[in-house]
């Protein structure tokens, strides 16, 4: 298999545990998570920093989650207390405060400079084809995993009740039943997807900075779900596959087009990004969950 | 045994939606509220079932204060509401939207439902014929499985009275029950009442369909600008002078 | 006396934090969502006014350039997709905006490029009033800040348009059904809002530098400064706007240099869940 794209398929693979993580949060439950990259930049940092201190990674990448997951906790308390709008407000504070953190705690993180030299899967085997294939299979592994557990996630009554919570919150307490604990939930899981993805972002980059966890990312994130359908796990494939299209497909525009410079893609990416959520939302609202709801 | 709302006030910053409102409901009985747009009927729901704390006053169900309670708390208790605009579950289907209402699911949990797949389905099984039950029950078998939004309003009412029967409610606070549904449904929805209300569940029904309710319940409250101005059977109610000219008065 | 100088350096900040959270209640008053491309205005009229002042040389010019082009910037943005999105749920709303602010920052980007740029304003050596050290361009940009705000307010509170938005922004259906026609205080809305941001994006390029994220940065402070301020109350966000900017400033020897900005997360966080209603606000439904 071409390096090329193996490298294609491990980002692809890792943009999907970005999206069911946050298909889980909207999509099923309709949290409007808009610090999604926040979660993304925990469980990379994590996992680099401890495999830097030797742990190996079938430690570290656990731990990723674990520590994302926490940290979604409290997000997840502040959601039972605030409207959609505010909440997605707040997370997008939340993941930039994230950033300006690792940004500022230098000693921790190194600051702007970033972290080098982060080991890979499978360092001490090979490095080369072989290696990479062996990540990719590792990681392919994880997502069928996770993609897995959603399903069964959708068809168990845990799943029943999430749904209830988007179409219908109040008339579900009006049942006896409280949202609250099913909305932490939700968000702890789906941040632990979003943490071990930064995990193997980071052991697969081998070299992460602040720069790389912008708020652009979740809303490319956003964007695959919303574009392959939200509220499924289908949707979450589809879209992520749609991203890797987009995002590939601009680079090798890039490549084919002379005169456009690496930060004018950068500028058009986002562009295009932002007019995808503008048409979407206008033409598309079911890619928002419109069907039968005014949403 | 039975609802108790003592003297509840609610303002809405200069408006006084609710003024010293007491009812009582006999457990198992079968009461109406009605009154002109804007008397305050959906407001004492909302109150009673939590959504909105009130000013002043006391709630109490089964002998027990509801205070402090929250929806869910006071849903737990036997109190079911449902909501005047329907609130179905639009994304899932009849048949979801009941199974999502039955109370004590171990797939609810995600500990049970990765670590308990058996008891999960059993349960699952179980469900779905108490629903199955409740579908036939309320006529709704040809739409069990389209997806709840795409139904009349009728029967999106009906979806939602299933919902609470699937809580084994001891009172229902059903809110305008025929409101926007076509008049065949509304007898089917009135013989279902009755029905249910003849197995032992209470009913306290907000209409303002005067002469759908007055047929369904034995007991009338008639409430106006925020105050209870009478209660009886609805041949005396109707009869009452103060009653006509609240509804001519008001928004008829 | 240390502090109080803090307190000066952060005027002018906050001022532009004001600004912006002027655009954004009001928009959030009137049109009822928050508009995430607030920020992403600024930033297009920081580049409106620094290409119209290298051209011409006048900061004047170049103030009247960026707040005409933004007003009809933000004009465009309203008819070609917010007015669509009416009715619709505020989530709807707020995401188009990020759409748009997107859009924006991608035009400004591929326009002008990556790199910071700077006004090329005379340095000046700061004057001592009263022992404090005020830079006169602090003085001339809080100056535009003040005339700004002013002509804001008088059309507010002065012009008939003006009762109207406020009218709108108190309660839509009362509005609706005394005659108030939605499309003129929409449009009014839409070109102050923008107008004001580029003030603001204005004088934040001219203080600090100007580079395609230089708005959208501001984002969460004018979110803060909002919402402290209480939704829909515009003096509420020139208020908060300006505690805000003294505060991130007068924080800096206790939190470091980057960490002010956390500040404003921590105070949104803080009044979201304490006291949603903020310092002058009415509405209260955040939950």
């Amino acid at each position: 298999m071409d390096a090329y794209l193996a490298a294609i398929a491990i980002i692809a693979l890792i943009y999907m545990l970005l999206s069911l993580g946050l298909t889980l949060q909207y999509g099923l439950t309709g949290l409007i998570n808009f610090g999604h990259v926040g979660f993304f930049a925990i469980g990379a940092y994590t996992s680099a920093l401890l495999s830097l201190q030797g742990l190996p990674l079938a430690l570290t990448i656990p731990a990723a989650a674990v520590t994302a997951g926490l940290a979604a906790w409290p997000i997840g308390l502040i959601s039972l207390r605030l409207r959609d709008d505010y909440f997605a407000i707040v997370t997008l504070g939340f993941s930039e405060t994230v950033r300006l953190v690792i940004t500022s705690e230098k000693w921790l993180t190194n600051g702007v400079q970033g972290i080098p030299g982060i080991p890979r899967l499978f360092e001490t085997i090979s490095v080369g084809i072989g290696a990479q294939l062996a990540v990719m299979g590792v990681i392919l592994v994880v997502t069928l995993a996770a993609i897995y557990a959603m399903r069964r996630i959708v068809a168990s009554p845990f799943g029943r009740v999430i749904e209830a919570i988007r179409d219908n919150e109040e008339a579900l307490q009006a049942l006896g039943k409280d949202p609250a604990g099913f909305k932490i939930q939700v968000l702890i899981l789906g941040s632990a997807l979003a943490g071990i993805a930064g995990a193997f972002y980071a052991h697969y980059i081998t070299y992460i900075v602040p720069d790389q966890f912008i708020p652009l990312v979740t809303f490319y994130v956003w964007m695959a779900i919303i574009i392959g359908g939200v509220g499924r796990v289908s949707g979450a494939i589809v879209g992520t596959g749609l991203l890797m299209l987009f995002l590939e497909g601009s680079r090798f525009l890039r490549d084919i087009v002379p005169g456009v410079s690496e930060v004018e893609m950068a500028s058009l990416r986002i562009g295009v990004v932002g007019l995808l959520l503008v048409l979407f939302t206008i033409y598309r609202p079911q890619g928002l969950m419109g069907d039968f709801t005014k949403r | 045994m039975s609802l108790q709302v003592t003297d509840i006030s609610k303002a809405f910053g200069g408006f006084k939606a609710l003024s010293g409102v007491s009812l009582e409901v006999p457990m198992g009985a079968l009461v109406g509220l009605i009154g002109p747009n804007g008397a305050g009927k959906s407001t004492l729901f909302s109150v009673i079932s939590g959504f909105m704390p009130p000013d002043e006053g006391a709630i109490g169900f089964d002998g027990r204060s509801l205070d402090g309670l929250n929806p869910a708390g006071r849903a737990r208790t036997g109190l079911v509401r449902t909501f005047q605009v329907p609130r179905e579950f639009a994304h899932l289907t009849v048949r979801e939207n009941m199974m999502a209402a039955a109370p004590g699911q171990t797939g609810e949990s995600l500990v049970g439902l990765f670590f308990r797949p058996g008891k999960v389905r059993e349960e699952e099984e179980r469900l779905a014929e108490e629903v199955s039950e409740v579908i036939r029950f309320l006529r709704l078998d040809r739409v069990a499985d389209e997806p709840a939004g795409k139904l009349s309003g009728g029967q999106k009412k009906l979806v939602e009275l299933g919902r609470a029967l699937l809580v084994k409610p001891r009172l229902i606070l059903l809110d305008e029950p025929f409101a926007g549904v076509n008049p065949v449904l509304i007898g089917e929805i009135m013989e279902r009442i009755r029905e249910l209300n003849g197995r032992g569940i209470g009913f306290l029904v907000i209409e303002h369909d005067l002469e759908a309710l007055t047929r369904l319940a034995p007991q009338l409250y008639v409430m106006d600008q925020g105050r209870i101005l009478t209660v009886g059977a609805p041949e005396a109610v109707l009869a009452d002078a103060r009653v006509r000219e609240a509804y001519l008065g008001g928004a008829v | 006396m240390f502090y109080a100088q803090l307190a000066v350096n952060g005027l002018v900040q906050g001022l532009v934090v004001g600004l912006g959270a002027l655009a954004l209640t009001l928009v959030f008053g009137i049109a009822r969502f928050p508009n995430a491309a607030t920020g992403d205005t600024m930033t297009f009229g920081a580049y409106t006014a620094l290409t119209v002042h290298k051209a011409s040389g006048s900061l004047a010019l170049g103030s009247i350039a960026a707040v005409g082009g933004a007003a009809v910037l933000a004009l465009l943005a309203y008819l070609t997709v917010f007015k669509r999105l009416a009715g619709r749920s505020v989530v709807s709303l707020l995401v188009a905006s990020i759409g748009i602010g997107f859009m924006i920052r991608a035009g400004l980007g591929v326009a002008f490029g990556h790199q910071q740029q700077v006004f090329n304003v005379p340095l000046s050596r700061p004057i001592r009033v009263a022992g404090l050290a005020i830079n006169p361009l602090d003085l001339q940009l809080a100056a535009v800040a003040v005339v700004a705000l002013a002509a804001v307010f008088a059309i507010l509170y002065l012009t008939p348009i003006g009762r109207q938005m406020r009218a709108v922004a108190d309660n839509r259906d009362l509005a609706r059904v005394s005659g108030i026609r939605p499309e003129r205080v929409m449009t009014a809305m839409w070109l102050i809002a923008g107008g004001v941001s580029a003030v603001g994006g204005m004088m934040l390029g001219i203080k600090t530098i100007v580079s395609p994220e230089v708005g959208w940065e501001m984002l969460l402070p004018v979110f803060a400064a909002t919402i402290l301020g209480g939704i829909g109350s515009p003096v509420g966000a020139v208020v908060a706007g300006l505690v805000l900017g003294v505060a991130q400033e007068v924080s800096t020897p206790f939190v470091g240099f980057t960490y002010k900005i956390a500040l404003s997360f921590v105070v949104l966080l803080a009044v979201l869940l304490v006291r949603p209603r903020g310092l002058f606000g009415r509405i209260e439904g955040v939950r």
